[in-house]
């Protein structure tokens, strides 16, 4: 509270004026020589006591009511800080923060979260907004801003705690914005978390309006002691004991962050059953490894577990996984009936090398390719033959529509004389060939590194095209419709593509052997083939799991989708998404990988299973989803420093609701406090007046 | 005998008269007043006055018979004279400290209770010595401290009595008694030298032991006594015949207590200490004074005992008029 004119409080030195001669009084107190105490000794004592607590609160009234009158000629005022509820300066836009990332389930910290998020909303007046935002990885805001306070308190309730990490910039930003939409005159942000380190990084460039006050709810206290499953991996062995069955080998890290060592039971859980169980003893602050005993890879894609004892955090406690059946890459080159020597050699070779992923090459003459052949393909190489007529040529179109691959190098061969159907389909129109062996040739100058098949030789000395030389190619007429990817040192397209389908077509303008180019014989060419062959075949590395709060893309993990192939060509004319995506709360979500619904976000800790058109529930493909690890990392800052990192004081241009904006006098003026306490006084006095009036009476 | 039939007239107030001079005077001054037009006293006694006669009886001096009466009568008859029945008036004075009481601060008045009762005692005294009554004077401070015994002549003994007891300081020979029991609703006095309080009964009882003859007695005294006390005191003097007027003498602050500081009260008697905060008991001690008085006039009327409040701020008239009331109603009785 401040003063207008605090002179006036000078005057509250004349309360010490009846207290002195009470005092003095006391002291000197009058002799008075009286005939006889006869009388007065008979005056019973407890009556003299009574009227004298009356006097004292005679002189209590006449204090206070000094006291008042000289507050209110000092002009008092509060300032907005002093203020709960409806400002005198306006009324507030309160944004309340709610961390709800996985840590926020440890111990009690969420229940106490949302009591102080209800408290937040019952702080406020009726004047004031309200807002509730919901954050872990990302932020969303729960509600609008409204001054229905119970509404937000219901949203609270119905708040739970995600599978998500923490991240503070998004929902700062978010808060940020909404301030910015604002029209109220004060803004406060209350922010309530946990605090860990890992949600705040100090790069992030996040600030608050200016005179935002903010305000940090910490529920942790201190910091978890608890275990988890920070790490599962499984190492494949293929064909180790020589029976044709792959085995995986699964290993698991625990961590525990308790000042005491601490002995758990750690289960392997496959395909939804104890595998084994392990009895292990985690040292303080340390990890520990598990190793368990080599199973067998199931011929579907299977669930795995690993998990111990459910402590203070849960998430934590059990890590999802997957292991899928053989992932290699069926691939079936065609060549032709008389094909050069070593036509498709350096392509199989090239092929051949690798297991990550495997690729199974099946190399034939065009006369010995059936439909039974392309089956379960998940590429296609056309190695200077035409693309096949009739119902083998369906066939092909079809799993390209699927979802396969087809990359064509034409050589010197004629479109003219293919299939209508086909050259439609070509991503090129192709041209005469070019030849440069009068000169060194060609070289591959214009690359799109951002290609997925370039990717791999964006970084420095990941390999050089600059050596390979490309003595003839076709020259190639790409449609709008069509990207290339790579271009010769003469601005010619190399390398094209398409979509068909779900599928891919991709040609390539020179020949896939050193007959055109020696480009077979340079170091690139076995990475660039696998990158083209993955891409084309639209292979992606297969993911064990993935995290809470990923975004799963099908369109690039054929791996996911290959399952559903031929189900997916053959239901190609219905329009609704074919794929069925269910999270482990049963929420259910349709995808198409080839369509715009080819994106799903992973919220949920757990197994999703992506199921065809047909296929039963319980039997899909199942995605292991595990919360972020180091969110598990429960050390924690001091918010203060967030605090101070994202809001500002008050500028010289601040808004108007700021306190230094108005002067004292008229937050004085608009309070009115003095006419409080002047009537205050007023009314102590007449009753001091009537008090006294009946003492003297009755002493009379 | 003729009725005296009191007249108005003016007395002085004592405390002008205080500025004059002798007691002497004073009761002079103040009696002459009703000296003027009295009638001859109806008392009879040894004097050459013929009053009456009355039979002989065996044992009368026969000096008194009248013979001529026997001579008319062959009876014989005595004769009684005026000197032989003038009465004897004893002025009995209280000299307690509390007496001694003269108000306080600006209610201080110039006469104390003592002197009032003194001028009063005086007055008295020369009134009926005028009326050749003998006169006598005893003061009594919780025991007699001086006795003149009722005589013609005593009245300038009686005088110099009331001069040496307003003279004298107050209990310079009375020596400290006990600690007296407080109420148990009384907070308690502090540690002070503390003597014991004048009481009317050892002097009175005395007194009556030593007045062989039958008196009016004025009895001047503050009263501060429970009534039963003070009407235990009188019987005494009362059950020898003796007529009894009481002049119960309070200063104005001891009627009306218009005390408004805090203050440590002391008992002039008994040294007892009280803080009093005044307003707060005021009431109360009004009333308490209001019963007291009301008592001891209720008691002394049933013992047939005049007695007469008096407020030594108002002049000494009142108690002349109670005076002449009791020598009105002795002469009917005769």
């Amino acid at each position: 509270m401040r003063f207008l004119t605090p002179a006036f409080l000078a005057g509250l030195a004349a309360l010490a004026i009846p207290v002195l001669i009470h005092l003095i009084n006391r002291e000197r107190r009058v002799v008075v020589q009286f005939p006889s105490l006869m009388f007065l000794q008979k005056i019973p004592y407890k009556s003299v006591r009574r009227q004298k607590l009356r006097h004292l609160l005679l002189l209590a009234l006449r204090c206070l009511a000094l006291v008042l009158l000289v507050g209110a000629f000092a002009r008092p005022f509060l300032e907005r800080r002093a203020l709960g509820g409806a400002a005198l300066l306006g009324a507030r836009e309160r944004v309340i923060l709610l961390d709800r990332s996985y840590s926020m389930g440890y111990g009690d910290h969420w229940k106490r979260a949302q009591d102080a998020a209800k408290a937040a909303v019952r702080d406020l007046a009726q004047a004031d907004r309200a807002m509730l935002v919901l954050f872990a990885n990302d932020a969303s805001a729960n509600t609008t801003p409204t001054a229905n306070h119970a509404a937000v308190e219901r949203a609270v309730d119905a708040a739970t705690v995600s599978a998500e990490g923490t991240r503070y910039a998004p929902a700062l930003k978010l808060a940020a914005q909404i301030f910015a939409g604002s029209n109220l005159p004060r803004r406060e942000v209350v922010l309530i978390s946990d605090f860990q380190n890992v949600g705040w990084n100090h790069r992030d460039d996040v600030r608050l309006p200016p005179g935002t006050v903010m305000t940090t709810v910490d529920v942790a206290g201190g910091p978890g002691r608890e275990m988890a499953v920070a790490q599962v991996t499984t190492d494949r062995d293929r064909e180790a004991r020589g029976d044709g069955r792959d085995r995986v080998t699964v290993a698991a890290r625990l961590t525990n962050t308790g000042a005491q060592p601490r002995t758990v039971d750690v289960t392997l859980e496959l395909g939804g059953r104890v595998a084994e169980s392990k009895r292990v003893t985690a040292p303080a602050s340390g990890a520990v490894q598990v190793r368990f005993a080599p199973t067998v890879v199931p011929a579907t894609a299977t669930r795995g577990t690993v998990r111990i004892p459910t402590d203070a955090l849960a998430a934590n406690d059990a890590f999802h996984f997957t292991m899928a059946s053989d992932d290699a890459v069926s691939v079936l080159v065609i060549e032709p009936a008389r094909a050069r020597a070593n036509q498709s050699l350096f392509l199989a070779r090239a092929l051949a090398i690798g297991d990550r992923p495997t690729f199974r090459v099946d190399v034939r003459p065009v006369g010995a390719v059936t439909t039974a052949a392309l089956a379960g393909r998940s590429l296609v190489v056309l190695n200077e033959v035409a693309p096949p007529a009739g119902a083998l040529g369906q066939r092909l179109r079809d799993l390209v529509a699927a979802g396969a691959g087809l990359l064509i190098a034409p050589g010197d061969l004629r479109a003219e004389t293919w299939p209508a159907e086909w050259r439609a389909l070509l991503p090129v129109r192709l041209g005469a060939v070019v030849d440069r062996t009068g000169t060194a040739g060609g070289t591959l100058a214009s690359v799109n590194y951002g290609h997925p098949v370039f990717e791999l030789f964006a970084a420095p000395h990941s390999g050089d095209f600059s050596t390979a030389h490309l003595f003839r190619y076709r020259a190639l007429t790409v449609p709008l419709d069509s990207g290339v990817i790579a271009r010769f040192d003469d601005g010619a397209p190399a390398l094209v593509e398409r979509a068909a389908g779900q599928g891919k077509i991709v040609l390539w303008a020179s020949t896939l052997d050193a007959y055109w180019t020696d480009l077979p014989l340079q170091p690139v060419f076995l990475p660039l083939v696998h990158e083209l062959a993955k891409y084309a075949g639209r292979y992606s590395d297969a993911r064990a799991w993935f995290t809470a709060g990923d975004v799963l893309d099908l369109s690039r993990h054929g791996e996911l989708t290959s399952a559903f192939r031929a189900a997916l060509a053959r239901d190609t004319t219905s329009g609704a998404a074919p794929l069925v995506l269910e999270s482990p709360s049963g929420t259910r979500t349709r995808l198409d990988p080839a369509g715009p619904q080819h994106l799903a976000e992973l919220r949920e800790q757990g197994f999703y299973e992506l199921r065809g058109p047909a296929t039963p529930v319980g039997s899909g493909r199942p995605i292991a989803v595990n919360v972020d690890l180091a969110e598990s990392d429960l050390s924690r800052f001091d918010p203060r420093a967030l605090v101070a990192a994202v809001t500002a004081p008050p500028g010289p241009g601040a808004a108007a609701a700021s306190d230094a904006a108005v002067l004292p006098e008229e937050i004085e003026r608009r309070q009115t406090t003095w006419w409080y306490l002047l009537l205050a006084a007023l009314i102590l006095m007449a009753a001091e007046t009537v008090l006294s009036n009946r003492l003297s009476r009755s002493s009379s | 005998m003729t009725a005296v039939a009191p007249e108005p007239v003016n007395f002085l107030d004592p405390a002008v008269l205080a500025r004059i001079g002798s007691l002497e005077l004073l009761a002079r001054v103040v009696v002459e007043g009703f000296i003027n037009g009295l009638h001859r006293s109806p008392h009879l006694g040894s004097s050459t006055d013929f009053a009456e006669h009355r039979a002989y009886m065996p044992g009368d001096d026969i000096r008194r018979i009248d013979w001529r009466l026997w001579a008319r009568s062959d009876r014989f008859y005595v004769k009684e004279f005026e000197a032989e029945t003038n009465t004897n008036f004893l002025a009995v004075l209280d000299v307690s400290r509390s007496m001694r009481y003269r108000g306080s601060g600006s209610d201080a008045t110039a006469v104390s209770k003592l002197e009032y009762g003194s001028f009063l005692a005086a007055a008295l005294s020369y009134f009926s010595s005028k009326q050749r009554d003998r006169v006598g004077l005893a003061t009594f401070d919780g025991e007699l401290v001086e006795y003149v015994p009722p005589s013609a002549k005593h009245l300038e003994r009686v005088l110099q009595g009331l001069q040496r007891a307003c003279q004298t300081p107050a209990a310079a020979g009375r020596q400290p008694s006990a600690v007296s029991p407080q109420p148990s609703d009384s907070p308690p006095p502090s540690a002070v030298r503390r003597l014991p309080a004048a009481t009317l009964l050892p002097p009175l009882k005395k007194l009556s032991e030593s007045t062989r003859r039958r008196c009016i007695i004025a009895l001047i005294s503050d009263l501060y006594e429970e009534p039963d006390a003070v009407m235990d005191a009188l019987a005494h003097l009362h059950g020898r015949g003796n007529d009894i007027v009481v002049f119960h003498l309070l200063d104005r602050t001891e009627l009306e207590f218009p005390f408004t500081d805090a203050s440590n009260f002391i008992d002039l008697e008994s040294g007892d200490r009280m803080p009093v905060i005044p307003d707060y008991l005021r009431r109360q001690y009004r009333e308490l004074v209001a019963q007291h008085t009301a008592a001891l006039a209720r008691r002394t009327r049933e013992a047939r005992v005049d007695y007469a409040l008096f407020d030594t701020s108002k002049p000494l008239d009142t108690a002349l008029f109670a005076y002449l009331s009791s020598r009105q109603r002795l002469s009917r009785v005769r």
